[in-house]
């Protein structure tokens, strides 16, 4: 379980998270929606540890995060994290050398549901494939959480539909996923947990299931009744 | 140590192609250099004993004879020593600002790795520290070399041949290759400290922006006075009351202390401020 706890960040004056609090269960899809700006990014940031916090805590299986967590989160930023000049087989190499729970064949797998090309060169892909060139680095590692920073942001939607198809797929089944997005439309189906932030704080934090069986009601609906109302 | 390795050499070859064209511009230039110099030093004579018909004696007590010293000193020769030392004190910079800047932010996957963060720090600064050592050792072998194509271009009458050592003797060439062990560590030990110090320098900027800058000058303010602590004290509370030798193991001593506080702030830095 990744837990949140009461964090606060400032950038200068202006304090961006004001005491955020959730949490994120393996093997369910929980996802952070607010509009931009709201600090989705920041959280993230967060929970990998690639930004101080000003104060509370942030827990990975009871765990404050240490250089070995990272062989058991991990995140995937909005833009790819290798070098453009690498070649996509570079990057396997150099995942493979970095990372104990790097899996060659999941690679394999997703290269092939991608149509991907290994010998294709990062900066000569089209923003749709370099997109899922980062999605393949993070889900072709083992571990039991992920973070995804807008997936879905600037990608086609035939790319769109491969990469909620992966979401069915037993790439994600069992782990822990975390997800900002502002296009809900196109996952509301598939989270599990919905966590709506405003102005730096959590404004409602809820079991989709639950409140689509109980009071039949759509996360968009939700959102509507909670940002409007 | 494993993964240390991994990034050394990760480092290294991100490096490989801009070091590879300073090694050949060095060859290059230093080679043209040699031609140019010596043969202008030949038309000298030609011009001087065979059209102007000077006396040998009287053409090299005006002239002198021709060494290695003329090449040494020549723009061809020095422009590329200065060349790779700019590259290098620009590169300390940019083997981090190239992670944080341009389309793909490097510096989350660095700072991902399951490994601890003081090792991409030491790493950077490895990589720095082979670069220098395999210019000078480039340099080294070009000294034979050049020397030979000398002995070729110029007549035995005119020429004053300089030994490998003499070579290295030649003013500004003895900070590159010093002739005691001592003076390799208070050379290029003092250069890695400094570098060290830029480093962590560069994290205070990176952990707090524009504050950081202020932190920055600050902390390598603080770090230089205590590394010179010795000598102000010698100078000016002390009027040179220690010996040579013993304030050299004083600045050995202060050296230590600020390179580990500049290792030790960098951790510090890299594992509860710094931001991608």
């Amino acid at each position: 379980m990744i837990e949140v706890k009461n964090v606060t960040k400032r950038f200068g004056k202006k304090t961006v998270l004001k005491g955020i609090s959730f949490t994120a269960e393996k093997g369910e899809i929980t996802c952070l929606i607010g509009i931009n700006g709201v600090g989705k990014t920041t959280i993230m940031k967060a929970i990998m540890a690639l930004t101080p916090i000003d104060s509370g805590d942030i827990l990975i299986d009871g765990e404050k995060i240490r250089k070995e967590t990272y062989e058991k989160i991990t995140f995937i930023p909005d833009a790819i994290t290798m070098l453009p000049s690498m070649k996509i087989s570079d990057a396997f190499t150099f995942m493979a050398d970095f990372y104990g729970g790097w899996n060659q064949l999941r690679a394999n797998e997703l290269l092939q549901f991608f149509r991907l090309n290994e010998g294709d060169r990062i900066s000569e892909l089209s923003k749709g494939n370099t997109a899922k060139v980062n999605l393949l680095l993070g889900l072709s590692m083992d571990v039991d959480y992920i973070l995804m920073d807008e997936p879905f942001s600037g990608i086609d939607i035939f790319s769109r539909e491969q990469i909620t198809e992966v979401f069915t797929s037993h790439l994600i089944e069992d782990r822990g996923v975390i997800i900002t997005t502002h296009e809900i439309n196109d996952i509301e189906h598939l989270i599990d947990k919905a966590v709506l932030i405003d102005n730096g704080v959590v404004i409602k934090e809820f079991n989709t299931e639950e409140v689509r069986e109980n009071e039949g009601k759509s996360v968009v609906d939700v959102m509507r009744e909670v940002y409007k109302g | 140590m494993n993964r240390f390795l991994k990034l050394v050499n990760f480092e290294f070859n991100r490096f490989l192609k801009l070091y590879l064209v300073l090694i050949g511009m060095t060859i290059l230039l230093q080679m043209i250099g040699v031609i140019l110099e010596s043969r202008h030093y030949l038309s000298q004579v030609n011009q001087s004993i065979y059209k102007e018909l000077m006396p040998k004696q009287q053409f090299l007590e005006q002239f002198g004879t021709f060494s290695f010293s003329n090449i040494a000193h020549s723009f061809w020769f020095m422009g590329p020593i200065a060349l790779c030392i700019a590259a290098l004190v620009i590169y300390v910079f940019f083997i981090w600002y190239r992670d944080w800047f341009g389309k793909n932010t490097f510096i989350y996957r660095l700072f991902m790795l399951p490994t601890s963060r003081l090792n991409v720090y030491m790493a950077k600064a490895t990589v720095i520290f082979l670069c220098i050592l395999g210019l000078v050792a480039v340099q080294l072998l070009l000294f034979p070399l050049e020397n030979r194509i000398v002995k070729w271009m110029i007549p035995n009458e005119f020429l004053s041949v300089l030994s490998l050592n003499g070579i290295t003797n030649i003013d500004y060439l003895t900070i590159l290759y010093p002739s005691s062990f001592l003076e390799f560590i208070l050379y290029y030990g003092g250069g890695m400290i400094a570098v060290f110090m830029v480093f962590t320098a560069i994290l205070f900027e990176r952990s707090f922006r524009i504050k950081g800058i202020i932190y920055g000058i600050l902390y390598c303010a603080f770090s230089l006075f205590i590394f010179l602590a010795p000598l102000l004290v010698n100078t000016f509370l002390l009027k040179n009351y220690f010996y040579p030798l013993e304030l050299f193991f004083m600045e050995i001593v202060t050296g230590l202390i600020v390179l580990a506080g500049a290792i030790w702030t960098g951790h510090y830095l890299l594992k509860n401020k710094v931001r991608v």
